[in-house]
């Protein structure tokens, strides 16, 4: 069993009173949360202070964990001879349970003696909600898919002990999900105890950026970049979309910046219609220009009476923006 | 450890249709029933039809709920200080996809 050094977690001396481990775990759980922090492995910290305080709050506990010695935090160790029969009051094996695993079970031990086994035995426990990140590439949030997740989760063993084992879940993901939503994955989580309900599989969903689409809820937007004459004269082009490509029409005098919205071709919903997909246009212009190409341009500059900036003159005229003398 | 892994199967549900019942709500988010009460008094979560003598929910409150569940044991909150902090972060949300937004829309952006 690996060691976890639960004040060091809470950045606490081992001789702290329960107040100074309150406070310590308050403040570092207002910075960590992960509901509330946007701190870096915020969750994996919360979840290591979280057991730390678990533990230390609970004098019963704290004593076991005390007994157990200190020694250096991932270091393998195994507890006094009699440390088991004391606090848990079984003789399970150490061999692979998780520090976490032994100190949740205290309590379920406690109980158990205190009410009797046949007491603890009638009382429906549900089992625990599992979470679970899952990253998905656009086109697959966009036409759904499978996925298999493979996750080590806490159970209890035939003893009544929580133990960590392996877990491999296949799960369909509908169609049309979006970056930040949560899915539901019913009686997936952890297995009830005495007739409780199954837990469920939460999955926390996020889209991976992709070269072409940005996403903002169910709309896709991307760029068009158009050579100046096809913004000028107008063009048909084939624009990729996670659906396949599509003929987009782009008008004639299409300026820069101007959205062209293609109804119904952003991500599908659950219920309702699906979302759109706007191309921005960008005027795009080439860098390197052969000597007949630049002698065009130079015939158009001259035969064109286009002044992009005919408005400066008129609004400074006009005094728009001015504050008052 | 047992490195042999059990393998389940099942269907992802989307949050963001469908309904749940009083009883739902309470068990699939673990929040006790005077939490719940507080939190609709508080505005936070609405029952679809308030005035029916059960309540049901649209399904995507079972989200705000469990966030609030976890806020009040990990945080030692009340309900309503919970009731505040979800109004935070329900600002905080709709702000980052007002950004997301915008973001979308700026030609280049990555």
């Amino acid at each position: 069993m690996k060691y976890k050094d639960y004040y060091k977690i809470l950045g606490v001396e081992r001789n702290a009173n329960d107040d100074d481990i309150k406070k310590a775990y308050r403040k570092l759980a207002r910075k960590y949360h992960p509901d509330v922090s946007k701190e870096k492995d915020a969750e994996e910290k919360f979840k290591e202070m979280s057991e730390a305080y678990e533990t230390l709050k609970d004098p019963e506990k704290r004593a076991a964990y005390d007994q157990l010695g200190s020694h250096a935090a991932g270091q393998d160790f195994r507890p006094p001879p009699d440390w088991f029969q004391q606090h848990a009051g079984n003789g399970s094996t150490f061999e692979d349970i998780d520090l976490a695993d032994l100190f949740a079970g205290l309590a379920g031990g406690r109980r158990a003696r205190a009410s009797g086994e046949r007491a603890r035995a009638s009382v429906p426990i549900p089992g625990q909600d599992y979470e679970a990140a899952v990253r998905l590439p656009l086109q697959q949030a966009f036409d759904g898919t499978e996925i298999e997740l493979d996750l080590t989760v806490p159970e209890y063993n035939d003893q009544g002990f929580l133990q960590r084992v392996p877990r491999r879940i296949k799960v369909r993901i509908p169609r049309g999900v979006t970056d930040g939503q949560k899915l539901r994955v019913p009686g997936k989580g952890g297995k009830g105890v005495n007739g409780g309900r199954d837990g469920d599989l939460y999955l926390d969903i996020s889209v991976l950026d992709h070269p072409l689409y940005r996403v903002s809820g169910s709309d896709i937007y991307m760029d068009l970049p158009l050579a100046p004459w096809e913004a000028v004269l107008g063009t048909s082009v084939d624009l990729p979309t996670p659906a396949g490509t599509v003929q987009l029409k782009v008008p004639a005098g299409t300026a820069a910046g101007k959205r062209l919205r293609l109804s119904g071709r952003g991500l599908p919903r659950p219920s309702g219609p699906a979302g759109d997909l706007y191309a921005i246009v960008q005027i795009a212009v080439p860098t390197v220009v052969n000597d007949r190409e630049r002698t065009r341009y130079r015939e158009l500059a001259e035969g064109s009476t286009f002044n992009p900036r005919a408005h400066f003159a008129a609004e400074i005229a006009s005094g728009a923006g001015r504050g008052a003398p | 450890m047992n490195t042999n892994p059990m393998f389940v199967s099942g269907e992802a549900l989307s949050l963001e249709s469908g309904e749940l019942s009083y009883t739902q709500l309470i068990q699939l988010s673990g929040l006790s029933e005077s939490d719940l009460a507080a939190l609709v008094d508080d505005g936070v979560l609405q029952p679809l039809d308030p005035r029916a003598s059960t309540w049901t929910f649209a399904s995507h409150h079972l989200v705000v709920a469990r966030t609030a569940c976890r806020l009040r044991r990990d945080l030692e909150l009340d309900a309503h200080a919970v009731s505040l902090l979800l109004r935070f972060i329900e600002r905080v949300d709709a702000l980052e996809a007002e950004l997301r937004q915008l973001r979308a829309q700026m030609p280049g952006w990555r």
